[in-house]
């Protein structure tokens, strides 16, 4: 009996340890188009800045800055795969992409995700402390969005 | 033992050999030869054949050069010339095809919107999910370039957002507030839109001034009568007749 969970253990124990060969391509690029990213476009001020960096810009920006578990299967997956869905709904490098109308619109949703609390997500924050913002920076990026979007 | 230590091995080594030929997977672009192209009648366009051959309806020579469309379009085109198809049409002639085929009209992206409009008056999250993924594909569709540059800038700028919005309410058939938060600015849109390009129906637009987190919003409406989508059946009637469009 304990020869066969020995050999059941070693079997798991071996597909974890070649799971790990499959390593896909990283959210990481060392450039961006500065006509694109959203600090170039709009007049950010650094504290909301550096909140959203903090918060957002891992999975909704072009430049993850993973963790060492990231890196182990298959968490990986699941951080990739999540990191994809991010993007396509939001990318600050590419924000300047998106029509004048869309990055109102955004930038309502965004204010929106954090008055709710939805975004940060809570399964990433648990895992990222540092991505919790406290009731100050969430109201400091949502007053300088409705500041930005009444401009317009 | 050792078999299963071999067995893993191999594993590892398929896994890491599947990477590689995923990376290296480039697209390669066929280029085909245009032995087989397509001539037209001078006089009966929709005749088509090859260079010389006469015209089924008057006799005369095929004389004038066509530009190869996808196959749905040339009733002529025999399978076997399929492959030539994939020599991409030049776009101008491309454009003109869809152009005399659809002429730009936003009259299924109105009807689609009070699909979802009537939907979440009734509270309807999954009618309106159903409704909202039509309005994606008819934003999709629609063809812009009849439109002048200053008329196109302006649809694609409205087009972009509300074409989001109706993916958002799509995507939430079992979150019916995110829909409605969506609904509120795809309402925008969509009378934005009206007023560009104008309606053949008669539509109303309706104000509700608990919406949108107590700032207010507008729909748009088929009827006189006051149903209001934000809210459904929690106060149906709530909202006022803002302008007839």
């Amino acid at each position: 009996m304990t020869r066969k969970l020995k050999k059941i253990a070693l079997v798991f124990f071996l597909m974890f340890v070649a799971i790990q060969f499959y390593q896909p391509k990283q959210n990481v690029s060392s450039s961006f188009d500065i006509g694109k990213n959203f600090a170039n476009n709009y007049k950010v001020p650094p504290k909301v800045l550096n909140s959203l960096q903090k918060a957002c810009y891992d999975c909704h920006s072009n430049t993850t800055k993973y963790l060492w578990y990231d890196y182990i299967q298959p968490a990986r997956l699941f951080v990739e795969n999540h990191i994809k869905n991010g993007k396509k709904e939001l990318n600050f490098n590419e924000f300047a992409t998106y029509s004048n109308r869309k990055q109102q619109s955004k930038l309502k949703a965004i204010s929106r995700e954090i008055k709710s609390g939805t975004m940060p997500l809570s399964s990433y924050t648990q895992l990222h402390q540092d991505a919790i913002l406290d009731e100050t920076q969430k109201q400091e990026i949502i007053s300088w969005i409705e500041q930005t979007i009444n401009k317009e | 033992m050792k078999a299963l230590i071999l067995s893993a091995i191999i594993a590892i080594t398929v896994v890491s050999c599947n990477q590689k030929n995923k990376e290296t997977e480039n697209n390669t672009t066929e280029t085909s030869t245009n032995s087989n192209e397509l001539y037209a009648c001078s006089m009966h366009p929709e005749i088509t054949g090859k260079k010389g051959e006469e015209c089924s309806k008057c006799g005369m020579e095929l004389t004038e050069p066509v530009a190869q469309v996808e196959p749905i379009h040339e009733e002529n085109e025999k399978t076997q010339e399929l492959k030539d198809t994939t020599k991409l049409p030049t776009n101008d002639v491309k454009e003109k095809v869809i152009e005399t085929k659809t002429p730009f009209s936003i009259n299924a992206i109105v009807a689609n919107y009070l699909k979802i409009k009537n939907a979440l008056t009734k509270d309807d999250a999954k009618a309106a999910a159903i409704a909202g993924k039509s309005l994606f594909n008819d934003f999709n569709t629609i063809n812009s370039n009849s439109l002048t540059t200053t008329q196109k800038k302006e649809y694609l700028d409205i087009a972009d957002d509300a074409k989001e919005h109706a993916k958002h309410i799509s995507d939430n058939a079992g979150k019916i507030d995110h829909q409605r938060e969506h609904f509120v600015t795809l309402s925008k849109d969509i009378n934005d839109l009206i007023k560009m390009f104008g309606t053949k129906q008669k539509l109303y637009q309706d104000f509700c001034p608990m919406a949108n987190d107590g700032k207010g919003a507008i729909w748009i409406s088929e009827t006189k009568e006051i149903k209001n989508p934000f809210y459904g059946s929690q106060m149906l009637t709530c909202g006022s007749l803002k302008k007839t469009l």
